[in-house]
């Protein structure tokens, strides 16, 4: 390991300045444990200080270092040198979303397509319950086994920088959004099904899906949106049919005998 | 129509479509030998039995139905303006209804012997 080096070939891109993406190499010394951000982070720090890439938690938490690392979009702080094949490590930026510099994406539409699935609770009869708490929401185990590996997603990106459709059709919502749709759809705390369906069930939304599955193979979280996406289609068309097996909806609030939620009398 | 509607009906006439294509297939040269059964004669007749010329019919009718609607979904995910979107939908409309018609019409003639 001492004294061996690794090869980043970064492409590079500045849309305000350059007419086409171009490739530079960098040599970066080899370390033990070392990711893919660590060697990124010093060819920003030592050799130029112009690269631009974006990070924060380096523990796979935050979803900001996205980017397509051999060939694959991966995160580039849990990404082990030592896990790539042996040579010249590419970093790309992700796939499907505008360049904004470099290994920097933009990824505004990707959140508005997250805050247009309606990534909250919806409540009609109780609405304040959400703001002033009484109680809490019950709701089964099974319940929550449902759509709980939705909610692990952190929102980087990687899904739908790998996804085939939404590499060509520019209105589809993505994997991500629509996991997250199914997420709240199966949640039987939620009564905001009949708006959630109207977003979805339509010609751009969850139908567009050809279950391509390279979302789900990409994931950095083990969350599976292609199966997300095939629930989500399940649910849309037993919801849609007279004879559908429907969900139960508006878990009812079970008082809190100890006073508030956090126990106080 | 909603686009869930659509997708059932893509489900309910694939598989009629397999269904009846196997029928179809069975009668071609399974059951009835391949060189009997296309035989301008026999076509007629198989035409002209209402249960045969019905299956026929609805055939035409479920395979129609869901290679137009197979073309509009790959033809909308192509280009993705409102415009090109409400186009596909009703000019692919108004081809499977006149291509229905057309099949009707050749179904019609043969099965009330004014094709001889
Ligand atoms: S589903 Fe997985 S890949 Fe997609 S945004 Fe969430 S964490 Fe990232
Ligand atoms: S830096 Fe936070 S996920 Fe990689």
């Amino acid at each position: 390991m001492a004294g061996e080096e690794v090869v980043l070939k970064i492409r590079r891109f500045d849309p305000s300045l350059d007419e086409r993406p171009r490739v530079e190499a960098f040599a970066v010394p080899l370390k033990e444990g070392m990711t893919v951000l660590d060697a990124l982070i010093y060819v920003k720090s030592r050799l130029d200080h112009g690269l631009a890439v974006r990070f924060s938690c380096r523990m796979a938490s935050c979803g900001s270092c996205g980017m397509k690392i051999d060939g694959r979009a991966r995160l580039a702080c849990e990404t082990q040198i030592s896990s790539l094949p042996r040579g010249a490590v590419a970093v790309e930026p992700m796939d499907n979303f505008p360049i904004v510099r470099d290994l920097v994406v933009d990824l505004e539409r990707f959140f508005a397509r997250h805050a247009a699935a309606m990534p909250g609770l919806v409540r009609e009869r109780d609405p304040e319950e959400q703001e002033s708490p009484t109680g809490e929401y019950l709701m089964a185990p099974g319940e929550l086994e449902s759509f709980v590996q939705f909610t692990y997603c952190i929102k980087c990106g990687l899904c739908s920088s790998s996804c085939p459709t939404a590499s060509t059709d520019a209105l589809f919502p993505g994997p991500q959004a629509l996991s997250q749709a199914y997420r709240f759809l199966a949640d039987p705390r939620d009564e905001g099904e009949e708006r959630r369906l109207e977003r979805v069930d339509a010609e751009h939304g969850v139908w567009r899906c050809h279950f391509a599955g390279t979302c789900s193979a990409v994931c950095p979280k083990g969350v599976d949106p292609a199966l997300g996406i095939q629930l989500l289609k399940r649910h849309v068309m037993s919801a849609r049919s007279p004879f559908g097996r429907k969900k139960r909806r508006g878990a009812p609030v079970f008082p809190n005998p100890n006073g508030d939620l956090l126990g106080q009398p | 129509m909603r686009e869930s509607t659509l997708m059932q009906m893509q489900y309910v006439t694939a598989v009629l479509a397999v269904l009846l294509v196997g029928v179809h297939l069975l009668m071609q040269g399974v059951l009835v030998p391949y060189g009997e059964a296309v035989s301008f004669q026999r076509v007629l007749s198989v035409y002209r039995d209402a249960v045969d010329g019905a299956l026929l019919e609805i055939l035409l009718v479920v395979v129609l139905a869901h290679g137009f609607n197979g073309l509009r979904t790959i033809l909308i995910e192509w280009r993705q303006t409102p415009s090109w979107t409400r186009g596909v939908n009703w000019a692919v409309l108004v081809a499977a209804l006149a291509t229905m018609a057309y099949g009707t019409r050749t179904v019609i003639l043969a099965a009330t012997g004014q094709v001889s």
